[in-house]
């Protein structure tokens, strides 16, 4: 049997046994709901429902109703969007490419990981697609059949790349997070006494019946599909930023913008999976599953993936006054210079300065710093697009055409709307759905449970 | 369903079996009881059962029938028919919009449904004057533009002009005749208005200058039936009394007289704006455009003294900010300078350049022109002797041809107004003007026009005087009208009708004519103004008078020029008090009387601040405060719509405390300004130029102060598109600088030389559309040089100039043979490319425009053209604040920096890179300026092309950048990727939004039919941007193709190239090797704006030239 070296701390706390680790996950499941979950839900809603109703304004009267004006033709539509996008990127990451590489501790935030991936690429879409003047014809952008003769959608922009790689992105995500659903939901369908749940959880399992060839099946296809996703991680946040890259907009044509957003991305991801983890471990007391260690290593994941952003920061800026191209150069010396310097120095502190504080591991360690950081990451972060798109268009190369950008009522609406949608779907998620995945989770109990790891200790190989 | 439902129940009582297998064929395995009787079958219930039925047929016997049986209505087949029906009823029930349209019974000749007429016609509103050709489509006027064959100066307009064509369809024009503010007949009109005139011992008629032969023959019809009681009074809304006065003493003809800038090789302009606002600015404009080219190899040159940056100040090649109290000093100077005396300084200018400058005069006797625009005679005739020293009259002034123009007497309007108000003017007839909003001293004339017994207004508007007038008979537009006019001796030009009367409107002479008992028809009198012996039977076969119809003027018809329209009775008399005395245009004024002049001139000394009172050039004298098209144009200088405000130097404002900067965020300050006890309150544009101690406000806002129905685009509108209100009237826009002119010997003046300018807390948001000031060193965008350095290049060939470089790129082979490879290694970015080859060269057409920077004068009339062309949404002034201005053709703006590269402000003013860059963006205190008319630029390799997601916007064949309307599904990528930021969208359905109903025309019942048919409206959520005039590239070519013809170059086939009166804008084909547009585009001074981007326009400009001595650039 494999064992794990004692120096490892141990993955699961406590005495567990694989009974308690059903019981535990099972708990919010199968009990009544909180009170808290309820006023969360509520007031989630609430907020949903107005970003819904900025959206019916925006459709009903039009782009106008945002802020954006001839010169700034995107501002927080695409901001908003790349950031959702970017927060997505951890959970995929952390399904699979940290299952490619056997990394266990994944297998207590996979799950929560993975819906805030299909939670955020949903809120994401929605920005791209009600950023259109005409909403109604957005099908337009698929490759589909027409009457028109040959006419095809321009696979040479960009922004058809988008639409490729988010609709891919999002249907493997969302097979990948059903499939390891899918022994969880039967473990609950066996559990359940309620017919009626029993049987919706029966339908949600596909008939899974926990034989070995499940078992196997389950892995195989667990393993192709994280050999799938893998690129994807790299994939679409690099074809996102492409929309930047592709063009000749000083600020935006930046060869380092793929690896750069890529980063980006996983940074403000793991912010985003702490932000929700840290709640949840307290809320739905599984601080046994998801402890200090957890927190530690995607710490660790934010002060790399912070430092490759900030030095891509530097470099830019480097590359901006190297590359002798007078436009470029003005475009960064206005980002730190000009009208919009606030939201770049906003950026740099929260992204560049911030994240290096969890060298000290008495700061990594905590849970409550690293909450505020997680927070303060994702506010960097949602700079970091603003600065690139707005500060690089609002002053471009014709100066007759320098305006300014100045949000709405609406673009505000809408921006904290999506979060009310985000997190009343996270918290329909965190009630009926399994939030860690409890069968993957019993696979290394033997080997990484503490009371487990302590009984092997003392018993000779 | 309750029926059935009962018939089935009936049916389980006496057969269950049947009743199982029904139910079962119905989809029906449940059973419904109404309520506990029927459970229990009680007594009660089975006779209610049989009571509430109908016995005819029973249940039993319809269900029984063998047919029936047969007959199996499945689940499936009743869902298919439900479905079935109720899409049938649903579709039946969607009615699609029916459009009728009324075929001609029969069709008028002349008119070929989709294909335009024109006609030959004439502007004139007291004010402008242009020779138009009207274009009409379906018999509705919908574009004017000049009339280059046979017009005036080559029919040059400006915005003011080609833009009126909407004035035709406000619908706030009066429907018909009005007394007492109520509705009334003509009939009934005249029998009042005639009865009050047979009793009225004093009748005054008080008109904008009459010009016109036939008019002038009307009134004095008029005058001769009420013999000896009727007084003509002529009125200008702007006044030039002060040149008539002057020209009376110096040359003893109050006259204007015409002035020709394109035989000037040195021209001065004090205080005078003659490329924007006076006089006959169109026609100088035009002139001044000959001047300005620099292949020619001289350019003209033009100094400029003025307090506020003008348009013609922008164009100037040496300006000087002066004062309006130095405008006499600068003159004496000047005169003393070129007569010999030695040369004086003024306060801000140079001994040495007002003797520079009368050196060049005098080198240039003979073809030097000396102007002011000063209203003050003194003033005037100072410029008259400088004038007159270096012998510009018979040269560049022809006194012998003057204008018939502007002849308004102040002095004249000024006695009416006493009399008005003693209650001696019985009868008053106010005729093309509006002295009630823009006289002197309106509140007193109005007091006066409330004495006047009988007071008639011909205004087509209730506007301010005509709502204080008993009567209102409104006259015809312009477009509806004949009429004929005589701008200047020896030209006779006609204006003819487009349509017929919109409403029930009449001639104001037929008014005139018919209180003279004469039922004449105006045409008819025109015809007889002409040839005496006209009648009816003429109409149509005298060919003369058609010739001159079609050429829409006499003189420049050949079959009239042997008798020229001499028979017309003279030109009336100019106003009383100034006597016309013909003669020869000499000096005649005693040196004594001059030195009188000097004396008055120069002893004006001015307070802390000076005011002056200009004009815009948008909306010129107020006479177009309803037009939305002329409200959005921005105003050459500022680009600030929708607005005036007090210009102010930029240190003045600062020292105030003023906001200098204004933009989207930042709101100007509001100003109190105070001038002989009168207020006035308006925002603060910090404007660069302005001569430190000075302001300008701007004439001709606040139109319709008192709510008055003139046009909804005299009123401010909300956020929301409503009205803003200002208690219970509606907020103008602007406010109305009129009260702040005064009275000074006898004259308007419209300066103010001691002023009062206090700060106040109010903010206010002004609309510009453009808000960075200066180019930023980017010399890629805007390229200039001086004309000495020109003409050393002029033989080089594109991209080698040394002003005019093609970017290159350093590459690793050795380029230049110098077996190194190093950074002199350069191939030009043109060799570049990521994309292949647009095949566009030598292959059929490949349309392109060029832009001459030097002849460009930043005027907006292409701005309007293209409006009016292309259906361009207004949008309003909240929309044009958030940036969202929907200009296809915009003109950029730049004003100089104090150095003009970010290393030599950082090297000469000791700052960083970033300091610099920030320098950078002030102007300087007296900037040079650059307009760059900028529009979409038909790249070949167009970055927005590749970006769009559905390829909405692609490259035609012929080198144009078409937008599919259809197609954009209005992402924004396009706009965002376009260097040129040319791009506009369609934030908001402008047609149909509420908030811009007060503002788009396109939303206005009436307004809406002065859209060009050719051009799409667009919708909402699309992206659109300039064509090329698409529209009528492609009816050129069927027309050549139909003739079986070549393309024939035609360089002004552009709306804008059209409405261009410097002709700075060509047009044409490329690939034409022979075309107008192909050399200028392959000319040493052109080059592609951000050429290294690689963008590949088929848009060139010229590098601008300025003649000065030392390079700037």
């Amino acid at each position: 049997m494999y064992r794990e070296s004692p120096v490892r701390t141990p993955l699961v706390l406590g005495h567990k046994t694989y009974h308690d680790i059903s019981n535990d996950i099972c708990a919010p499941i199968e009990g009544k709901a909180h009170r808290q979950w309820k006023i969360a839900l509520t007031i989630a809603s609430i907020v949903a429902l107005y970003g819904i109703g900025c959206i019916l304004y925006l459709v009903g009267t039009g782009v106008g109703v945002w802020g954006l004006n001839n010169q700034v033709d995107w501002a927080w539509d695409i901001t908003n969007f790349v950031w959702w996008i970017g927060i997505g990127h951890a959970g995929t990451l952390i399904s699979a490419v940290l299952l490619l590489f056997r990394q266990r501790w994944r297998m207590a935030i996979n799950r929560s990981a993975e819906a805030m991936t299909i939670f955020a690429v949903l809120m994401a879409a929605i920005f791209p697609v009600f950023h259109m003047g005409r909403v109604w014809v957005a099908f337009w952008t698929l490759p589909l059949p027409n009457t028109l003769g040959t006419l095809w959608p321009n696979f040479n922009s960009a922004l058809m790349w988008d639409v490729f790689a988010i609709s891919t992105y999002f249907t493997v995500s969302l097979v990948f997070w059903y499939l390891g659903l899918i022994p969880d939901f039967a473990t609950i369908r066996d559990r359940l006494v309620k017919p009626s749940w029993k049987r919706v959880y029966s339908i949600l399992s596909f008939g899974w019946s926990g034989r070995a060839k499940h078992w196997t099946r389950f892995e195989e296809v667990s393993l192709v599909l994280a050999g799938v996703a893998t690129p994807l991680v790299f994939s679409v946040h690099s074809i996102v930023s492409m929309d930047f890259a592709t063009s000749v907009v000083p600020g935006w044509h930046t060869t380092i913008f793929p690896p750069y957003f890529v980063s980006g991305a996983i940074f403000s991801g793991f912010a985003m999976v702490l932000t929700l983890v840290l709640i949840m471990r307290k809320t739905m007391r599984l601080e046994a599953y998801i402890h200090v260690k957890h927190v530690e290593y995607m710490n660790i994941v934010i002060i790399v993936t912070g430092s490759i952003v900030g030095v891509a920061y530097l470099t830019e800026l480097f590359i901006s006054w190297y590359s002798g191209v007078e436009y470029e150069s003005y475009a960064f010396i206005n980002r730190f210079s000009g009208p919009l310097a606030w939201a770049y120095w906003c950026m740099m502190t929260c992204n560049v300065i911030s994240p290096q504080l969890f060298w000290f591991k008495k700061l990594r360690t905590n849970l409550a710093f690293t909450f505020i950081m997680s927070i303060i990451v994702n506010i960097g972060m949602w700079f970091e697009r603003f600065v690139i798109i707005v500060t690089s268009i609002h002053r471009s190369y014709i100066p007759s055409g320098w305006g300014e950008f100045k949000a709405t009522s609406i673009d505000i609406g809408l921006f904290i709307g999506t979060i009310g949608i985000f997190f009343t779907m996270f918290l329909i998620f965190a009630r009926f759905f399994p939030v860690i995945a409890l069968n993957e989770l019993k696979s290394i109990l033997k080997t990484s449970g503490e009371s487990y790891k302590k009984q092997n200790e003392t018993t000779p190989h | 369903m309750g029926m059935w439902k009962m018939s089935l129940l009936i049916n389980s009582k006496h057969d269950p079996g049947n009743n199982r297998d029904l139910t079962r064929k119905m989809g029906m395995t449940k059973k419904y009881w109404t309520g506990m009787d029927e459970l229990h079958h009680t007594d009660a219930f089975q006779k209610s059962l049989n009571n509430e039925m109908q016995q005819d047929q029973s249940v039993e016997d319809f269900l029984a029938d063998g047919r029936l049986k047969e007959t199996n209505t499945g689940r499936r087949d009743f869902l298919k028919f439900m479905g079935f029906s109720i899409t049938a009823a649903t579709l039946a029930s969607c009615e699609t919009p029916v459009v009728k349209s009324i075929p001609y019974v029969t069709r008028p000749d002349e008119i070929t449904p989709g294909v335009a007429n024109w006609y030959s016609s004439t502007y004139y509103d007291g004010h402008d004057y242009g020779n138009i050709l009207v274009k009409t489509r379906e018999g509705r006027p919908i574009y004017v533009k000049g009339n280059a064959a046979n017009g005036w100066a080559g029919g040059a307009l400006n915005s003011r002009i080609n833009a009126s064509v909407i004035e035709l369809y406000d619908s706030a024009r009066l429907r018909g005749p009005v007394a007492s503010n109520q509705g009334t007949s003509w009939s009934s009109l005249d029998a009042a208005i005639k009865a009050e005139l047979q009793s009225a011992n004093n009748i005054r008629i008080l008109s904008e200058t009459i010009i016109s032969p036939s008019t002038q023959r009307a009134i004095n019809e008029f005058s001769a039936k009420y013999a000896g009681r009727v007084q003509h009074i002529q009125h200008d809304t702007y006044s030039y009394s002060g040149i008539t006065k002057a020209n009376l003493a110096t040359h003893t003809k109050a006259v204007v007289p015409s002035y020709d800038f394109g035989k000037a090789k040195v021209i001065v302009a004090i205080g005078c704006d003659f490329l924007g606002t006076w006089l006959t600015s169109n026609i100088y404009s035009s002139q001044y455009g000959e001047l300005r080219k620099p292949a020619s190899g001289s350019m003209g040159k033009h100094y400029q003294f003025e307090a506020q940056m003008s348009l013609t100040g922008s164009n100037a090649d040496e300006r000087f900010p002066i004062k309006p109290s130095q405008e006499g000093k600068v003159a004496a100077a000047l005169y003393a300078a070129v007569s010999g005396g030695s040369a004086i300084a003024i306060d801000g200018v140079d001994a040495s350049a007002i003797s520079r400058i009368a050196e060049e005069l005098k080198a240039n006797s003979g073809s030097a022109l000396v102007v002011a625009g000063s209203n003050d005679p003194n003033v005037q005739m100072i410029v008259n002797g400088i004038n007159s020293a270096v012998g510009s009259y018979g040269s560049t002034i022809d006194m012998g041809k003057p204008l018939n123009l502007f002849r308004g007497n102040d002095a004249a309007v000024q006695t009416l107004v006493e009399e008005m108000n003693a209650g001696t003017v019985d009868a008053l007839i106010v005729y093309g003007c509006n002295p009630s909003y823009s006289w002197v001293d309106a509140a007193k004339f109005n007091s006066g026009l409330a004495k006047v017994k009988t007071s008639i207004s011909f205004s087509l508007y209730a506007d301010e005087t005509a709502n204080r007038c008993k009567y209102i008979a409104p006259n015809h537009h312009y477009l509806e009208s004949w009429n004929d006019y005589t701008p200047i001796d020896g030209r006779t030009d006609l204006c003819q009708p487009a349509i017929t009367p919109l409403y029930n409107t009449r001639y104001a002479q037929e008014s005139l004519l018919s209180w003279a008992d004469n039922p004449s028809s105006f045409y008819d009198y025109i015809r007889q103004t002409g040839n005496a012996g006209y009648d009816i039977a003429m109409m149509s076969t005298d060919m003369e008078w058609n010739m001159a119809v079609h050429n829409g003027t006499w003189a420049a018809s050949a079959m009239i020029a042997e008798t020229p329209p001499t028979a017309t009775p003279p030109i009336p008399t100019v106003a009383q008090d100034l006597t016309a005395v013909a003669s020869t245009p000499l000096m005649v004024a005693d040196p004594m009387n001059l030195n009188d002049a000097i004396v008055k001139a120069t002893s004006a000394n001015g307070g802390e601040w000076e005011l002056s009172l200009y004009q815009k050039v948008t909306l010129g004298a107020g006479h177009h405060a309803n037009n939305p098209y002329l409200q959005e144009t921005p105003d050459p200088i500022t680009k600030v719509t929708w607005d005036n405000y007090i210009t102010m130097s930029p240190a003045d404002a600062e020292k105030l405390g003023l906001s200098i900067h204004i933009g989207q965020c930042d709101c100007a300050n509001v100003a109190k300004v105070t001038v002989g006890g009168k207020e006035i309150s308006l925002p603060v544009f910090p404007s660069p130029g302005q001569k430190s101690g000075t302001i300008g406000i701007a004439l001709g806002y606040g139109r319709g102060e008192g709510g008055e129905k003139i046009g909804n685009a005299c009123y401010q509108t909300g956020r929301k598109g409503d009205h803003l209100m200002n208690g219970d009237l509606k907020m103008t826009v602007g406010r109305n600088a009129y009260p702040l002119t005064s009275l000074s010997a006898n004259t308007i003046s419209y300066t103010a030389l001691d002023v009062k300018v206090e700060a106040t807390t109010e903010e206010y948001k002004l609309a510009t559309t453009q808000m960075q000031a200066t180019v930023m060193g980017r010399t890629s965008v805007v390229r200039e040089t001086v004309i000495s350095t020109y003409l050393a290049e002029k033989d080089k060939v594109r991209g080698t100039a040394s002003y005019n470089k093609m970017a290159t790129l350093a590459v690793h082979e050795d380029v230049n043979g110098d077996d190194e490879i190093n950074n002199k290694d350069k191939r030009p970015v043109r060799d570049f490319d990521l994309w292949a080859e647009h095949p566009v060269e030598n292959i059929g057409h490949r349309w392109g425009v060029t832009i001459d920077l030097s002849s460009c004068i930043g005027c907006g009339s292409c701005i309007t053209a293209c409006h009016t062309e292309n259906n361009v949404p207004v949008v309003g002034k909240d929309e044009v604040l958030r940036h969202r201005d929907m200009h296809w053709m915009r003109i950029d703006r730049y004003f100089s920096s104090d150095f003009p590269t970010v290393d030599e402000t950082s090297e000469q003013k000791k700052l960083g890179t970033i300091a610099a860059y920030r320098d950078m963006e002030d102007p300087e205190a007296n900037p040079q300026t650059v307009h760059m008319p900028m529009f979409c630029q038909h790249c070949n390799h167009a970055p927005c092309e590749t970006v769009c997601p559905v390829a909405a916007t692609v490259h035609s064949n012929e080198g144009l950048n078409n937008m599919a309307y259809n197609r954009c599904i209005g992402t924004r990528y396009c706009a965002n990727n376009c260097p040129y930021k040319v791009r506009r969208f369609n934030w908001f359905n402008y047609v149909g939004n509420d908030k811009f109903a007060m503002v788009n025309p396109a939303q206005d019942d009436m307004m809406r039919m002065v859209l060009n048919p050719d051009v799409t409206v667009r919708t909402r959520g699309v992206m659109e941007k300039c064509s090329m005039c698409q529209q009528r590239i492609q009816a050129a070519k069927t027309a050549y193709k139909v003739a079986g013809k070549m393309v024939a170059d035609n360089p002004k086939l552009t709306a804008c190239a059209e409405a261009c009166p410097t002709h700075a804008i060509t047009f044409g084909d490329l690939n034409d090797k022979k075309s107008q547009v192909r050399a200028s585009h392959d000319d040493v001074r052109s080059y592609s704006v951000l050429e290294e981007v690689g963008t590949q326009p088929n848009v060139s400009y010229m590098t601008k030239v300025r003649n000065l001595k030392e390079t700037i650039a």
